[in-house]
């Protein structure tokens, strides 16, 4: 065979039928995922009582809920892109919160009165860069670790969460923080802009911008090229550890700004609330259609994933389930995402073999 | 031949790992236009030779030469840097990546804070294919679809696409059948006729002694023979790699 009987268009796209855009979406994880939660959002508004659950209240306190885990999930999302597993955003999330907290009560002037800021707006945006450059700064930690000491993720994520709890119970001495400024509460936390909690517009603001770099941008290229395959990504010039490290910072940055949101939700710090976390985090991220090996991101699976989670619990609670059936629940929806992975994974390898 | 006419080379290179002497005086010349093939036993230090004119690891002593001069490569964005890119041997592609994320990572065609030019890359990258001759399913399926032959094609394609002076191939048809391998052996002759040094390293003998103007023969890190390919026989050829027979090196 010579160079010119081989030599003609590089695309040979004959056997292709051509692409309808609606079923290549339906082919996607992510197109389950919300169709999934649609039909839960109906069955919980057919069983709660005088359909509770479908109500404006009902749906401003699910977007409420939703945003934290959301967050986590979409940092969780763009690190396990690159092959990093983090475990410990719920405790960088408490930390940042605990440091947030102090951070804004030393603008007070009477201890403990949450009345008593002469200038509650400049305790409050102090506190929002202390919760974001905390988590940040976690997350290089982990970053530096992981990538320049070339340790297992999991293990450096497992052992900083143990040392990030640690420092947060040693600085509140075990009891969460009060006396945060009331404004907190009333004009971020549990202020609504067009009846949309102003947590969940940050969150979906985060969640728009983070699909447009995962999507369209040489970040998002690079992020999941790492994941696939490292070494490639190596021998194309990529700067895996720079790369890395930024992508820890990144996750730190959005679990710290969470802190700042249950600050904002609670008007105090949360310590003992998040050990769950961890859990709806993966299982969002997972079930959404992101690759636990890395490699694949996806952004929406992510959003849809993390309203899953919250829907099951806040469903089953007004359905009046007993709330320990919660977590079991989460777990199980977790390893069915997981094992169908697994199977589409199998199936690729064989398809691939033939 | 002069080093000055390499537009990529190794002279007198040595590089140890703890306590083993991958190379101890390696040196092979590759002068525009031609393919150079690089052969020798399991452990004779081809793929370390390799790494070293890519940047990847850095030579104890020794020069490597790139454009006629000698050059110092911390990085492989080094070697990218002055033209010079490579096949490796496990292709170094991402398998959940398309075809043309794979053939522009490292190199991708950004606007503003990173916005990626995809239609242009895409341009791209099909006349790229299309120059060497290679047809693909589709540019925007994950690589892991591809078989192993088109794996290849991706992978030499993105390669040239890059080169400027030279590009190394790391056992480009070890994966592939023959027919394939003929394809791979003519892209060779293809590349160097564009005015590219060609350093192949293969295992495949016969092929290589027809698609290589010269041989260069490693052994134990050592560079025993440097000859025309014309000259040499596949026998001949198997005895200097196994057992340093006959001509020292030039």
């Amino acid at each position: 065979m010579t160079l010119e009987q081989t030599h003609a268009m590089a695309v040979d796209d004959r056997a292709r039928p051509p692409a309808n855009p609606l079923i290549a979406w339906l082919r996607t994880r992510a197109a389950w995922i919300l169709l999934l939660d649609i039909a839960l959002i109906a069955v919980f508004s057919a069983l709660s009582r005088n359909h509770v659950f479908w109500s404006i209240a009902n749906a401003q306190s699910l977007l409420l809920s939703v945003s934290q885990i959301l967050l986590l999930a979409l940092g969780l999302a763009m690190m396990l892109g690159a092959g990093i597993f983090d475990l410990s955003l719920g405790a960088n999330l408490v930390l940042s919160s605990v440091v947030g907290a102090l951070v804004m009560r030393s603008f007070q002037t009477k201890p403990g009165d949450p009345t008593s800021y002469p200038n509650p707006a400049i305790a409050i945006v102090a506190g929002l860069l202390a919760c974001a450059a905390v988590g940040a700064l976690y997350g290089l930690v982990n970053g530096l670790i992981i990538a320049i000491g070339n340790i297992n993720s999991l293990i450096t994520t497992l052992a900083t969460l143990g040392i990030g709890t640690g420092v947060a119970l040693l600085l509140t001495g075990g009891t969460d923080l009060a006396g945060l400024p009331v404004d907190l509460q009333t004009d971020l936390g549990l202020n609504t802009v067009l009846g949309i909690p102003i947590p969940a517009i940050v969150a979906i603001v985060i969640a728009v911008v983070l699909w447009v770099v995962v999507r369209f941008m040489r970040y998002g290229l690079r992020t999941q090229a790492i994941g696939s395959s490292r070494m490639s990504a190596e021998r194309s010039g990529v700067r895996v550890r720079t790369h890395l490290i930024s992508l820890t910072v990144l996750g730190g940055g959005l679990a710290g700004l969470a802190g700042f949101i249950d600050l904002a939700r609670f008007g105090s710090t949360a310590i003992a609330g998040h050990s769950n976390d961890a859990l709806a985090a993966v299982t969002a991220a997972v079930i959404g259609g992101t690759l636990l090996e890395g490699g694949r991101i996806s952004i929406p699976g992510t959003i849809w994933g993390a309203l899953l989670a919250v829907i099951v619990q806040s469903g089953l609670v007004i359905s009046g389930v007993s709330s320990l059936w919660q977590l079991i629940v989460v777990g199980a929806v977790l390893l069915i995402a997981v094992l169908l992975d697994r199977v589409a994974a199998i199936r690729r390898t064989r398809a691939s073999r033939t | 031949m002069a080093i000055s006419e390499a537009v990529i080379g190794a002279v007198h290179v040595s590089k140890r790992f703890g306590h083993v002497q991958a190379l101890r005086d390696a040196t092979v010349l590759v002068p525009a236009g031609k393919v150079v093939a690089l052969v020798g036993d399991n452990g004779a230090g081809k793929s370390t030779l390799m790494k070293t004119l890519l940047g990847l690891n850095q030579p104890d002593a020794g020069e490597i030469i790139i454009g006629g001069e000698a050059v110092r490569l911390n990085s492989v964005r080094d070697a990218q840097a002055r033209g010079v890119d490579a096949v490796h041997q496990d292709l170094a592609l991402a398998p959940e990546l398309s075809v043309v994320d794979n053939m522009f990572l490292g190199h991708e065609i950004a606007v503003g804070p990173g916005f990626l030019r995809r239609r242009l890359m895409a341009e791209q990258a099909v006349d790229a294919l299309e120059r060497l001759g290679i047809r693909l399913p589709s540019l925007t399926v994950p690589v892991r679809e591809l078989s192993g032959g088109q794996r290849q094609a991706v992978a030499v394609a993105r390669a040239v696409m890059w080169s400027r002076t030279a590009i190394l191939m790391d056992e480009p048809t070890a994966a592939l059948g023959a027919r394939q391998s003929e394809i791979i052996s003519q892209l060779m002759r293809t590349v160097a006729s564009h005015g590219l040094g060609v350093l192949v390293v293969s295992h495949d003998l016969p092929r290589i002694l027809r698609a290589a103007d010269t041989v260069t023969v490693l052994w134990r890190g050592e560079t025993v023979l440097e000859s025309p390919a014309a000259d040499l026989t596949v026998p001949d050829l198997v005895a200097t790699m196994v057992g340093y027979r006959g001509e020292a090196a030039s």
